[in-house]
């Protein structure tokens, strides 16, 4: 079976908001960088399309027809994932993994800033018998699920907070990133309480941004370009949707979607194999919570490694050198392809400023936000 | 392109568009029974797996640990304990709430899952994991087969 790699990204955002593009001039603009930067004309050498967007978060019925276009990809061939860019990326993989198709193209993107009600499409996301007539904003589900991982794992706030002020430090090395910012561990405890214990400033804010990427077989990679950066291995994985079941202090579904992962890409020891991680951290906590489920560290750990640098940019296992969520802005369905395309970049030795030295494999990880239990992860590297 | 940088997207010239979008959700076997039994006996019920011995809560047709199919019901009581809570100070539209409202998950003894729900009679500093507490359901008349038939939770005596 042939080996996948990842040969040309491109990226247009991410900012508050994109206020000059449409959505389909976002996804056009994206796409011309990741065409450029792989070298192919869409028209003719591109074999599939894989695009990813929920028809709520876009404003539109069926949202999958309207995507050819702005991709170049009119009667070609092409099909839309609901669900985050990573999975997409699991399509992607797949399809050439078949042998029948050697070039694919990956695209997600958010346009939060079209949507006017953000909140009452994701508190529509609620079991509408038994969860939604209780009305309210639909985060209450993170306070809860924060309370109760701090409860279970002795995590602290003030480690919960220090996720907030190394991500937004990130940030502001990263060029796609909205949100970078430099801010004290007190800024972040004195934010506001919005769904006790979880402040502020930490939680994601939306942002616009899109990412196109090109994929191709191991025979095109190699003739395209000298800086491949290989797909090892992807997992996926959704939990029960029941609030009522579901497990509130671990992330079961990132688990078993690191494990899936891991075993395809025949990681062993996780922290010590990879060499930087992009985990979802559209909350804080989630980043802690996160780490533990891929296996970065024990469980209940992950706070403490925080506090002691471990996962600064600079430490030993640097988590969201991008900035995350907390420092990128929070892309919806292209959440997963931030992450992915900083591992990328990072592979790729073209981070500028925020450049992790020394660095073969590297992880991305998404998490679909509230109220899903969906985790997705991927093991990428830059040795095939 | 302007220095200033535009950060209200209603600024820009636009389409301004909503979707009606208006459905029904039907209970299900399990959901009838459910909310007919909140209704009309003020109980709490769940629904028993042969296979794995596990009741839950709320009822449902299925297993999700071993798919079989649920038969038996249980009368869980109206006296559980607090999972996790959270104290939301904001509502939906981000705006701050006069009164912040305490949602919890609420565990019944015995069985699996629970019921997520407010806590009230009591103030959000009281509010501990693991402490127990009784439903409040509304007076039989107002009740419409609707988790809103519980009014809230409150601490146990
Ligand atoms: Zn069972």
């Amino acid at each position: 079976m042939s080996e996948v790699a990842i040969v040309g990204v491109g990226c247009v955002g991410f900012q508050p908001i994109l206020p000059e593009l449409s959505y389909k001039e976002l996804m056009y603009e994206a796409a011309v960088k990741a065409y450029d930067d792989a070298g192919v004309d869409p028209r003719k050498d591109i074999d599939v399309f894989v695009t990813c967007a929920e028809d709520y978060l876009e404003g539109f019925s069926i949202f999958d027809e309207f995507v050819p276009d702005q991709l170049g990809a009119v009667l070609r061939h092409l099909f839309t994932v609901s669900g985050d860019g990573l999975l997409g990326l699991a399509n992607a993989y797949m399809l050439i993994k078949t042998g029948h198709f050697d070039t694919v193209v990956l695209e997600a993107h958010s346009k939060a800033s079209d949507l006017l009600t953000l909140m009452d499409v994701i508190a529509f996301a609620l079991d509408p018998v038994l969860n939604r007539p209780l009305g309210g904003h639909p985060y209450y589900v993170a306070g809860m699920e924060m309370n109760r991982y701090l409860h279970d794992t002795c995590t602290t706030v003030e480690q919960c907070a220090q996720v907030v002020v190394k991500n937004k430090k990130n940030a502001c090395g990263n060029p796609y990133a909205a949100y970078g910012a430099n801010i004290t561990l007190d800024q972040v405890l004195c934010s506001d309480m919005c769904f006790y214990p979880l402040k502020k400033l930490e939680i994601s804010t939306p942002a616009d941004g899109c990412v196109v990427m090109v994929l191709a077989s191991e025979k095109v990679a190699e003739k395209l370009t000298d800086k491949p950066v290989w797909v090892k291995g992807v997992g996926w994985c959704t939990e029960t949707p029941n609030l009522e079941t579901r497990d509130w202090s671990k992330a079961v579904d990132t688990r078993l979607a690191a494990e899936m992962a891991y075993k395809t890409a025949k990681i062993h020891n996780p922290r010590k194999e990879i060499d930087l991680a992009e985990v979802n951290d559209l909350f804080a906590y989630k980043e802690l919570q996160h780490m533990e489920a891929l296996k970065l560290c024990a469980y209940g750990e992950a706070g403490k490694l925080t506090e002691e640098g471990v996962t600064a940019r600079n430490g030993e296992l640097p988590v969201n050198p991008s900035g995350g969520l907390l420092g990128m802005g929070y892309g919806l369905e292209a959440s997963g392809t931030e992450k992915l395309l900083e591992v990328v970049l990072q592979l790729r030795g073209e981070a500028g400023r925020r450049q992790v030295s020394n660095v073969e494999v590297g992880l991305a990880h998404a998490w679909r936000g509230i109220p899903t239990t969906t985790g997705i992860a991927a093991v990428l590297s830059n040795v095939k | 392109m302007s220095l200033d940088k535009i950060t209200n997207p209603m600024h820009v010239r636009h389409w301004l568009g909503d979707m009606e979008a208006d459905y029904i959700y039907t209970l299900g076997v399990a959901g009838e029974r459910f909310f007919k039994e909140i209704k009309e006996n003020g109980k709490i019920m769940g629904a028993k797996c042969p296979r794995c011995n596990i009741i839950y809560v709320p009822p449902r047709m299925y297993c999700e640990k071993c798919f079989a199919k649920l038969e038996g019901w249980v009368d869980v009581g109206t006296r559980g304990v607090v999972h996790t809570f959270t104290v939301a100070k904001i509502d939906v539209d981000g705006k701050k709430l006069q009164k912040p409202e305490i949602y919890a998950l609420i565990k019944f003894e015995g069985a699996c899952g629970g019921l997520i729900h407010k806590i009230g009679e009591t103030t959000p500093e009281k509010v501990k994991i693991g402490m127990k507490v009784d439903a409040v359901f509304k007076p039989s008349f107002e009740r419409k087969a609707s988790i809103n038939d519980i009014k809230h939770f409150k601490p146990a005596e």
